[in-house]
């Protein structure tokens, strides 16, 4: 079994063969991440040409600035960051990015982490969907979410990444994940009942 | 150790994303199997992240794509900030729109300058012949009555 060390020591190593002008060796990064980053370009868009688009960006991007690649650190993480900043640039280049976070994001955690578990909440899904027709809910809902409450969804629900590497692929404060995250949950609970009522969780 | 409602509220999140120590975990999990309001709040919690499903029908990365993206970065490909040579395997015919849009806003704005100096340069001569304002009648402008203006006639004939 690979372990993540070993991972990360083979991202070095390839970007290291890169940069001294081998492209088998960047293709080979390329191929190593390609699934991971169409998986999350798909959460900004459906359109499979749009979602080319983006994971081709990144990556011609990540290979502009490889020199800027600092070796101790992910290379996972870094391909990330880059990802997430041209998805969002492409969304706003598009003039598709009309839902912006009115509020600050970044008020205070403490007032509205008391509150955990006040407001709306919702059922889980029911058992009968099917997971096409789960997906496309909460895709829709999603959607409704300003970009910012959405990535960190995105990040933390479909990428499974933990707290700290949110806030190094985001550039923000682990507290600064965490209260995001709680607002971009009430945010999506909020949504999820506007659209379909029918899942609020009973009383 | 005992935590408060207080304290085990905010750990929830975190407890659910698996982000609290055991040291954390330890108490909120005893917390949680004494109280039914804060084990409700986590069963919320579960039940939210249930419809986070990866979706079964990805979009494929397309056969080659590893290849192509490698062969495009070492030609120099900037990426789409740049306008794709008409050469792209995948044409996108919208990114050609871009020069046309700012030759046709070129246009139009060359076009509006035309038809605003014309429509000052229609409006010059006009203005002399405007009807006065009540508040100031063109009779006290002018030193002499102009019998040419059709203004006169009236004021004389009041």
């Amino acid at each position: 079994m690979i372990t993540m060390h070993e991972v990360a020591r083979e991202d070095v190593q390839l970007v290291e063969e890169a940069l001294g002008g081998n492209q088998l060796s960047f293709q080979l990064l390329i191929e190593r991440y390609q699934d991971r980053i169409f998986a999350l370009a798909r959460h900004y868009t459906k359109s499979a040409v749009e979602v080319e688009d983006i994971v081709q960006d990144t990556f011609l991007k990540a290979y502009r600035r490889l020199e800027t690649f600092q070796r101790q650190s992910s290379f996972s993480t870094w391909l990330y960051r880059i990802a997430v900043n041209t998805a969002l640039d492409f969304l706003k280049r598009m003039g598709r990015s009309p839902v912006q976070a009115v509020e600050d994001p970044e008020l205070s955690a403490s007032p509205v982490r008391a509150q955990a578990g006040s407001g709306v909440a919702i059922a889980a899904p029911d058992a009968r969907m099917r997971r096409e027709e789960i997906a496309r809910i909460t895709a829709e809902v999603l959607s409704e979410l300003p970009e910012i409450f959405r990535t960190v969804l995105v990040l933390r629900e479909f990428e499974d990444m933990p707290y700290q590497q949110m806030a190094d692929v985001l550039g923000i404060s682990i507290g600064t994940v965490e209260s995001r995250l709680f607002r971009a949950r009430a945010r999506f609970k909020e949504a999820m009942i506007r659209l379909y009522p029918e899942f609020a969780a009973a009383d | 150790m005992k935590i408060s409602c207080d304290d085990a509220r905010p750990l929830v999140p975190s407890y659910l994303d698996g982000e609290l120590s055991e040291a954390q975990a330890s108490p909120l999990r005893t917390h949680l199997l004494d109280c039914p309001a804060c084990r409700e709040v986590a069963k919320e919690g579960k039940s939210l992240q249930r419809w986070f499903e990866s979706e079964p029908e990805s979009i494929a990365v397309p056969t080659g794509f590893a290849a192509r993206v490698a062969r495009r970065a070492f030609a120099g490909d900037p990426g789409l900030l740049v306008p794709e040579p008409s050469s792209s395997p995948a044409g996108r015919p919208r990114r050609t729109l871009l020069p046309f849009l700012l030759v046709a806003t070129a246009v139009a704005a060359a076009l509006l300058f035309v038809l605003a100096v014309a429509i000052q340069r229609e409006s010059l001569p006009r203005s002399n012949n405007l009807e006065a304002l009540p508040s100031r009648p063109p009779w006290l402008d002018a030193p002499a009555a102009d019998a040419s203006t059709p203004e006169t006639p009236a004021a004389e004939a009041r």
